[in-house]
């Protein structure tokens, strides 16, 4: 069997989540992996018994699939040398931080025809899946409303880029740009777009938004993303249409609960929620590019999906910012 | 000794709810009802083991203390000039009004006739909100920023799909009980309205989707989604949920979470059973109270009716004009 070589790029946890998702492949072998912190690329490559390629070079010659895992703001500092080595990229959501960036890796992927997709995972969750397939397949008529909420409390990290404004985009841009992701795919074209939003208030780790999106297809969809929720990480949506109506509650279709005490008895443990799958979700993802890329296939995200959600999420944040509405 | 109320129309389903309120209240007696609809004034006569009157006017005449107004939306204001002329106070179905001059006079009337004018949001007397308002009253969630609000039902038909007759659709139905409840909550005034309707749910010349955006005074923005969006197999009319985002917390009440789900056969269909608080009895209570001397407590007023209408009102407008609306 001819193994599909990949390489990592970016080894915080989104790295190690398709690490653990290409592990499952036999047809896969991870040959190199790259991150822009030595020590963090040495541990990791110790861990999983991988190479840590020098250099971004190293690790494009010694690969045909690039997986780059970064925060966002570096996606096209690596993407577009990717693309233009002739690798097949698969670039983390959101495609890039600025509609500038975007616009790059959209023209490098079309000059140089290699496969691409941003990875709007959301798609491969199967709940986000059935209802897309539902939605389409007419089960709900005319869709009319949507309601959509993602998230929990602010995301820590050691380097804490979630923080800030200009590497993450905040909770539009970096968390509900899976919904718009998924709308866009669903529902089609957004005319317009009105939207409030914590992040310009300075509140130290804190963001929350409320979005409106009007459709050219005359559906209203309301969004909410938060990042002030200590409750813990939770979404929800609801797809009502002129014939029916999907709902799912992520604390509510729960299929396995655990709740332990602590070892010798003190203090309460906290309640996990789990939905196990025989794959899960990042796998999914991963294995259909990777079948494309076997097979010579389109992926079905394309660079455009990718660009389309960006350029959405930075309506919305002009909108959030600017208090106007914003026609797309 | 009792309070004597007569219930204007009953083109309104609330009124069915208020009468059977009053019937069950020890203090109020419901001394009559009146409807454009002589047939339906008779029914329901009959229905609730009371009078029915020919004509408005006769009503007022009556010993009547108090109305309750609950036709469509466009003759609120005549309804309710016609009672403050005739002396009795009065508990007004919401919207208040469906154009601002119209809630001006109403306002005008009841003050210089010296009645009281009340409008029905029983949401206010809901435990749940109360509590959720001591909870914020009391910093459980720090300083407030934001409010996510839904009140989504069921298409009513009728008359309420007929602007002419209901000043609007969906959300002329649906935003004030949760505009309201903002108000009451934050002790804050609504500066800035925006809204999207659509009519993909029944594609008639009425709005049944709408989703209104909401900044008050201090920066505190608010979502509401007052869409009939509630399919026919739904298992209850609908809901009112309010959602506080504070500096160290959130809170999240849903006004009508206590029921009981029967999965009914012979009905073939599932139904939520509720078992809280009567909300509308609770209204109805205070109201008598008043009219019988008590001082307001919980009751919405005229002028509380007038701003959360107003709120609605300012949503169309902001759909007209594609932008923001300042208040």
């Amino acid at each position: 069997m001819a193994m599909t070589r990949v390489g990592i790029v970016g080894l915080g946890t989104m790295g190690r989540q398709h690490m653990d998702a290409y592990r499952q492949m036999p047809d896969v072998e991870v040959v190199a992996v790259y991150d822009h912190h030595p020590e963090r690329a040495q541990a990791f490559a110790q861990e999983y018994g991988v190479r840590v390629a020098q250099s971004l070079d190293e690790l494009l010659q010694q690969t045909e699939i690039v997986d780059i895992c970064t925060p966002t703001y570096r996606h096209a500092e690596y993407a577009l040398p990717a693309v233009e080595a002739g690798n097949s990229v698969v670039c983390g959501k959101p495609l890039g931080r600025t509609l500038e960036d975007c616009e790059r890796i959209v023209e490098a992927v079309k000059e140089h025809r290699t496969p691409f997709m941003p990875a709007h995972v959301l798609r491969f969750f199967p709940e986000y899946r059935t209802a897309h397939q539902l939605v389409k397949s007419g089960a709900l008529g005319a869709v009319a409303a949507v309601r959509m909420r993602r998230g929990g409390d602010f995301p820590r990290t050691k380097s804490d880029w979630y923080a800030d404004f200009n590497k993450s985009g905040g909770v539009i841009l970096d968390l509900i740009i899976h919904d718009f992701d998924w709308l866009l795919w669903t529902l089609g074209a957004v005319e317009r777009v009105y939207a409030k939003a914590l992040t310009f208030r300075n509140l130290p780790y804190l963001d929350y938004t409320l979005v409106t999106l009007k459709f050219k297809n005359g559906a209203v969809a309301h969004i909410e993303g938060t990042w002030c929720d200590p409750g813990g990480f939770k979404v929800n949506f609801e797809i009502c249409g002129d014939s029916g109506m999907l709902e799912y509650d992520s604390t509510r279709q729960v299929a396995l609960q655990i709740a332990a005490r602590a070892e010798g008895g003190a203090g309460g443990g906290v309640q996990v929620p789990e939905s196990p799958a025989v794959q899960n979700p990042y796998y999914l993802e991963l294995r259909h590019f990777v079948d494309c890329v076997q097979r010579r296939l389109d992926p079905e995200i394309t660079v455009e999906d990718g660009y389309n959600a960006v350029r959405l999420a930075l309506a919305v944040i002009e909108s959030a910012q600017t208090g106007r509405v914003i026609t797309l | 000794m009792s309070i004597k109320v007569g219930i204007m129309s009953f083109a309104h389903l609330h009124a069915d709810s208020y009468a059977h309120c009053l019937k069950s209240h020890p203090n109020a007696e419901l001394v009559g009802i009146a409807d454009h609809d002589p047939a339906r004034a008779q029914a329901k006569a009959q229905q609730f083991e009371t009078k029915a009157f020919d004509s408005y006017e006769s009503l007022l005449a009556s010993e009547a203390q108090a109305v309750i107004v609950c036709s469509e939306n466009v003759h609120h204001a005549r309804l309710v000039q016609m009672a403050a002329a005739a002396g009795k106070h009065i508990l007004c179905e919401k919207p208040l009004m469906t154009r601002l001059e119209d809630g001006r006079a109403m306002l005008a009337a009841a003050q210089g006739a010296g009645v009281y004018l009340f409008t029905a949001f029983p949401c206010r007397f809901s435990p749940a909100f109360q509590q959720m308002k001591r909870m914020l009253d009391a910093d459980a969630i720090g300083e407030l920023l934001a409010l996510r609000g839904t009140n989504r039902g069921s298409n009513p038909g009728g008359w309420f799909n007929d602007p002419e007759l209901a000043g609007g659709g969906a959300m002329i139905d649906h935003t004030v009980h949760v505009a309201d409840l903002i108000r009451l909550l934050t002790g804050l005034e609504i500066e800035e309205v925006y809204a999207e309707t659509g009519n993909n749910m029944f594609h008639g010349a009425f709005d049944d989707t709408a989703m209104l955006t909401m900044t008050l005074q201090n920066g505190v923005f608010a979502t509401l989604d007052s869409s009939w969006s509630r399919p026919k197999t739904f298992p209850t009319w609908g809901d009112v949920t309010l959602a506080a985002v504070g500096t160290r917390g959130i809170i999240e009440m849903d006004m009508f979470a206590q029921y009981l789900v029967h999965y009914d056969d012979r009905a073939g269909r599932i139904k939520q059973v509720f078992w809280g608080d009567n909300i509308d009895y609770l209204m109805v209570d205070e109201f008598v109270r008043v009219v019988a001397g008590a001082e307001r407590q919980t009751l919405a007023t005229g002028e509380d009716g007038y701003k959360a209408a107003a709120v609605a009102l300012a949503g169309y407008e902001s759909v007209r004009r594609g932008e923001p609306l300042r208040l």
